[in-house]
């Protein structure tokens, strides 16, 4: 198995895939969209082979290790643990449907628009698999530009705005990042030991104060914007409300994973002194989106927008469990970005098909839907009782996880969170009652008589998205058993480190 | 006997004064319809002095009395500049034509600018140093002038010849300083005796050699003359001047500050840090208002001239030998990536003004990935490399400079050159969304399909793409150059 480069296929499909797209003539948009979603699928059906991952066996599986720029110890070397495996798998099945859905949507462009999405994908699973810190980064920038051609290109009327400002947020982060990556490899390097930016070799080592605070800062910066965390999460609605259906599944679904991975992969372990000191203030932060964005969820007449405020709000529920530090909190919050995946990029995806239809995305605009297109409805409650984290659903077992590990930690901060569980019920159903019962409103009643329900295709899309959501809802065993140990190490890490007597900076 | 050995260290020089004076015979030669033959020429010409290069690799010889280095640091400046010498003279003919400036001239002049940066690169002496930078900044005067009907081009030309003689005097005058102290003009012997000393004298030499260097660079606060001058040119020529002769004086300021004055590296660092700084944050403030591209890659020309001098300032704050190397590598790596992009990115510009009275505004690009996608992509592709995303060289030259400057601890220089990178962002990412994000104008500028562009265009792109994704090749190279000043 060894010597099978599953991983490097797994990354690499899609690529292979927008080579032969730039060999087919633009015109031909059936030959393109087989091309794209055949990569995506390509690359999904090799993704499955990590379910061979042996649990309990090497933290790093499938692992590659080729040398890149030997003067500065850059190496290609990639592997995947539990937590890598279940985004990697996560993503390919994201991106698949993202693929599969812009089958109609998409008519402008059609060329390039599967190209940017296939690039994308190479860049998500690259960040994904990379132990090697510099390709991390190199993954990290190559996954910004294509949504930022995505948004830009194919998104609504303010596209250029919300592009250019998501990009700029995401650059400043993510420079600030490499300055830190490269401060921390120089430390370990000045210590004797050979230059590398190996993630085994760089994590363990014991880096000064002084180097832990200000490179935590930065990897800070780099992975809240991502997320997004409060207060720097003025990007995500504007991003989300010009993208395309499928632009906004994938920034939902896997691009704000990215930021949580980060600090799960990289911030805790390589910082861990760092870490324990800003607990504190990242918490609060973290009670902050919670609260924040359900609140604001609430007042949205946009159903984007509602849906990606509560992004905010969930994603907090992520940094939360990431810094109590006790396994429930850490699985939990692991658990909470796959759910979080399916979830949000199920219900931008059903947001999608009514706004393909009208053009439309107003909740005041909608109304009495359910009477209209009762299956359509039907799946929209599905994936909104599984947002607001109804037991024997997805996002039950992330929230109570969380909420049980903050519990270990502080009775308030469990308490606080504990209550957005109701405001989320507050704004998911008030939504659902405004979009779905009551009379239509006038501007609906123009479309009533040509309003359709899912359609074949949408319901190929959604189909892997409700297998998830049940799923991993009533047996969540298997995917907390792959990331027990993932969580062990870090809490290993957090623990034999924090006691090394890094006082608290305040 | 001697005489005929050190001929052979001057192989490449030797082949580039012939190829000057063959371009003027032949020009002579030819009728008017025949005159593009001359790009074909010069660059046969260029390729055989690179190939001379490769033969002078690995002499390390001081020539000519000590005036004439061949080490490689000056191998790797030459074949550097070959670079930048073909690229250009490809690009620039079509553009050339159809505003009536003779290719003959160009071409002649051209190739003299790098014969001059091959001397500049060379000297061990500061009268050779001196001869050569006059040799490159002759020649930019006149390219600048070249478009002679045009008033831009006067005008430029005319700020850039007096601002850049009077730089060249005070260069000159910072020379006769040290030599007064030093008692001498060999480069060797100035550092030699300036070991552990430090006097008023010194200061003053140091002042006026740091002034006239930075001006040649066009680093802030001497840059004035850079948008007018670069605005004023033809617009190929216009990414020469922004690398060639910045390349050149890059030499000089490594030859001056990091041989001659290298002893004295602690008493110079803290004004070049300030120079720095201050020359990569008002470049990008600058750039980021600009409509026009040509006159925002001007100003943008200045911030990377920042981001060059930062490795400079990471050699000066090294502790050991390994780290200061580095600083050096960085320096050059910068400048070669810097080269390719930069002028590449103002050929763009320039096929875009097939018509003549166009002056290369961001509406130009307006929709271009409909009009032209494959000159489009390759744009975008090096509006991201000079914005420093990887993977690509613009990326890989920051990464270097970064960490230069990190091992030498000037930490906090690093984090304000990629929070100007990230400014940075903003302008050059516009010139995508112009391409792509909108659509043509109804009066689309009409688009040059020159296959000499076209070949130097996918040229470049594709060595923008390799250098960013494979350096480890000249990685090795660098190291060897940078060895030679240690």
């Amino acid at each position: 198995m060894n010597s099978f480069p599953v991983i490097s296929l797994i990354v690499f499909t899609p690529l292979l895939g927008v080579l032969l797209l730039l060999l087919v003539p633009g015109t031909n948009h059936r030959a393109i969209r087989w091309i794209a979603l055949l990569a995506a699928l390509g690359s999904f059906a090799i993704s499955l082979l990590l379910l061979g991952y042996e649990i309990g066996g090497s933290e790093f599986q499938f692992r590659e290790d080729v040398g890149w720029i030997d003067a500065f110890g850059m190496r290609y070397t990639v592997g995947v643990d539990g937590l890598s495996m279940v985004l990697v798998l996560l993503t390919t099945v994201l991106s698949a449907v993202a693929i599969f859905y812009s089958w109609e949507p998409i008519q402008k462009r059609v060329k390039e628009y599967y190209i940017a999405i296939l690039l994308l994908m190479v860049g998500m699973l690259g960040v994904f698999v990379a132990l090697d810190m510099f390709l991390f980064y190199v993954f990290w920038e190559v996954s910004l530009f294509p949504m930022y051609v995505i948004i830009g290109v194919w998104g609504g009327p303010r596209r250029v705005y919300a592009t250019v400002k998501f990009v700029i947020y995401t650059l400043v982060g993510s420079l600030l990042m490499l300055v830190a990556i490269l401060a921390v490899a120089i430390a370990h390097a000045a210590s004797g030991q050979p230059f590398t930016f190996s993630y085994e070799a760089l994590r363990g080592f014991a880096y000064a104060d002084t180097l832990q605070a200000l490179a935590f800062v930065a990897f800070f910066l780099a992975f809240a914007i991502k997320v997004p965390m409060w207060p720097f999460h003025t990007w995500l609605p504007d991003a989300h409300v010009e993208a395309p259906t499928a632009g906004s599944i994938i920034l939902a679904g896997v691009l704000l994973k990215l930021g949580g991975y980060g600090f799960l992969r990289f911030s805790l372990p390589l910082l861990p002194d760092a870490a324990v000191s800003f607990a504190p203030i990242i918490i609060g932060l973290a009670l902050v989106a919670i609260i924040y964005g359900g609140l604001v969820a609430m007042v949205q007449p946009d159903l984007k927008k509602l849906v990606a405020y509560s992004s905010v709000s969930h994603m907090g529920f992520v940094m939360l469990g990431a810094f109590v530090f006790n396994e429930q909190g850490l699985q939990g919050a692991i658990y909470q970005m796959v759910s979080h995946g399916v979830t949000t990029g199920a219900l931008f995806l059903l947001v999608g098909v009514i706004y393909e239809q009208t053009h439309d995305r107003l909740i005041a605009h909608m109304g009495g839907l359910n009477a209209r297109i009762p299956r359509y409805a039907a799946m929209f409650g599905l994936f909104t009782f599984a947002s607001i984290g109804l037991p024997g659903l997805s996002g039950f077992i992330g929230e109570f996880l969380v909420v049980l590990g903050a519990f270990r930690y502080n009775g308030f901060v469990a308490a606080t969170a504990m209550v957005v569980v109701i405001i989320s019920a507050v704004y998911m159903l008030w939504m659902f009652q405004r979009v779905f019962f009551t009379v239509p409103s006038d501007w609906m009643s123009r479309f009533w008589p040509v309003l359709r329900d899912i359609n074949r295709n949408e319901w190929i899309a959604l189909g892997p998205l409700i297998v998830l959501v049940v799923g991993l809802g009533v047996y969540p065993g298997p995917v907390l058993e792959i990331i027990a140990a993932p969580v062990d190490r870090i809490i290993e890490a957090v623990n034999g480190a924090g006691l090394t007597g890094f006082g608290p900076l305040w | 006997m001697d005489m005929l050995d050190d001929l052979v260290t001057l192989l490449p020089e030797l082949i580039l004064a012939a190829l000057v004076l063959t371009i003027i015979t032949t020009d002579l030669f030819l009728s008017r319809a025949n005159k593009w033959l001359l790009t074909p020429l010069t660059v046969a010409g260029l390729v055989l002095t690179g190939a001379a290069c490769v033969v002078v690799w690995d002499i390390n010889e001081t020539v000519y009395a000590g005036f004439y280095v061949v080490d490689d640091l000056s191998v790797f400046f030459k074949a550097a500049t070959i670079v930048i010498g073909i690229i250009s003279v490809l690009f620039a003919p079509s553009y050339l034509v159809v505003r009536r400036i003779p290719l003959g001239e160009f071409h002649m002049i051209l190739v003299s600018a790098l014969l001059g940066m091959f001397v500049l690169a060379s000297s061990s002496d500061m009268i050779t140093l001196f001869l050569g930078l006059e040799l490159m900044t002759m020649p930019s005067y006149l390219l600048t002038g070249l478009h002679k009907t045009d008033r831009y081009s006067n005008e430029g030309a005319l700020k850039y010849f007096l601002l850049g003689s009077f730089a060249s005097a005070i260069v000159l005058f910072g020379i006769s300083w040290l030599y007064g102290i030093t008692g001498t003009t060999n480069i060797a012997e100035i550092a030699a005796a300036l070991e552990g000393r430090m006097s008023g004298a010194l200061l003053i030499a140091i002042g006026f050699l740091l002034v006239g260097g930075t001006f040649k660079i066009a680093a802030v606060p001497f840059h004035y003359w850079t948008p007018d001058a670069y605005q004023g040119a033809p617009t190929p020529i216009t990414g020469f001047l922004s690398v060639g002769p910045k390349l050149g004086a890059f030499a000089l300021l490594i030859r001056v500050f990091a041989e001659a004055l290298a002893p004295l590296r602690a008493d110079w660092l803290g004004i070049f840090l300030v120079l720095t700084v201050l020359t990569m944050t008002i470049g990008n403030v600058v750039a980021l208002v600009q409509v026009n591209v040509k006159r925002m890659l001007a100003y943008s020309s200045i911030a990377h001239t920042g981001y060059i001098m930062a490795g400079l300032a990471a050699y000066a704050n090294a502790s050991d030998t390994d780290t200061a190397a580095q600083g050096i590598e960085a320096v050059l790596f910068y400048v070669l990536g810097y080269a390719v992009m930069n002028i590449a990115a103002f050929a763009v510009v320039g096929m875009l003004q097939r018509d003549t009275r166009r002056f290369g505004g961001l509406n130009s690009f307006a929709g271009l990935a409909a009009r032209s996608p494959g000159r489009a992509a390759a744009m975008g592709i090096l509006m991201l490399s000079l914005t420093g995303i990887p993977p690509t060289v613009g990326f890989f030259a920051k990464l270097y400079v970064l960490l230069a400057a990190i091992d030498a601890g000037l930490a906090w220089l690093a984090v304000i050159l990629v929070l100007n990178a990230a400014l940075a962002a903003f302008y050059y990412l516009r010139v995508i969304v112009y391409m792509y994000m909108r659509d043509p104008e109804p009066d689309p500028a009409p688009i040059d399909t020159s296959p000499f562009g076209s070949v130097a265009l996918a040229l470049s792109v594709a060595g923008v793409l390799i250098l960013g994704l494979f350096p480890g090749a000249i990685l090795g190279l660098l190291e060897v150059s940078a060895a030679s000043l240690f």
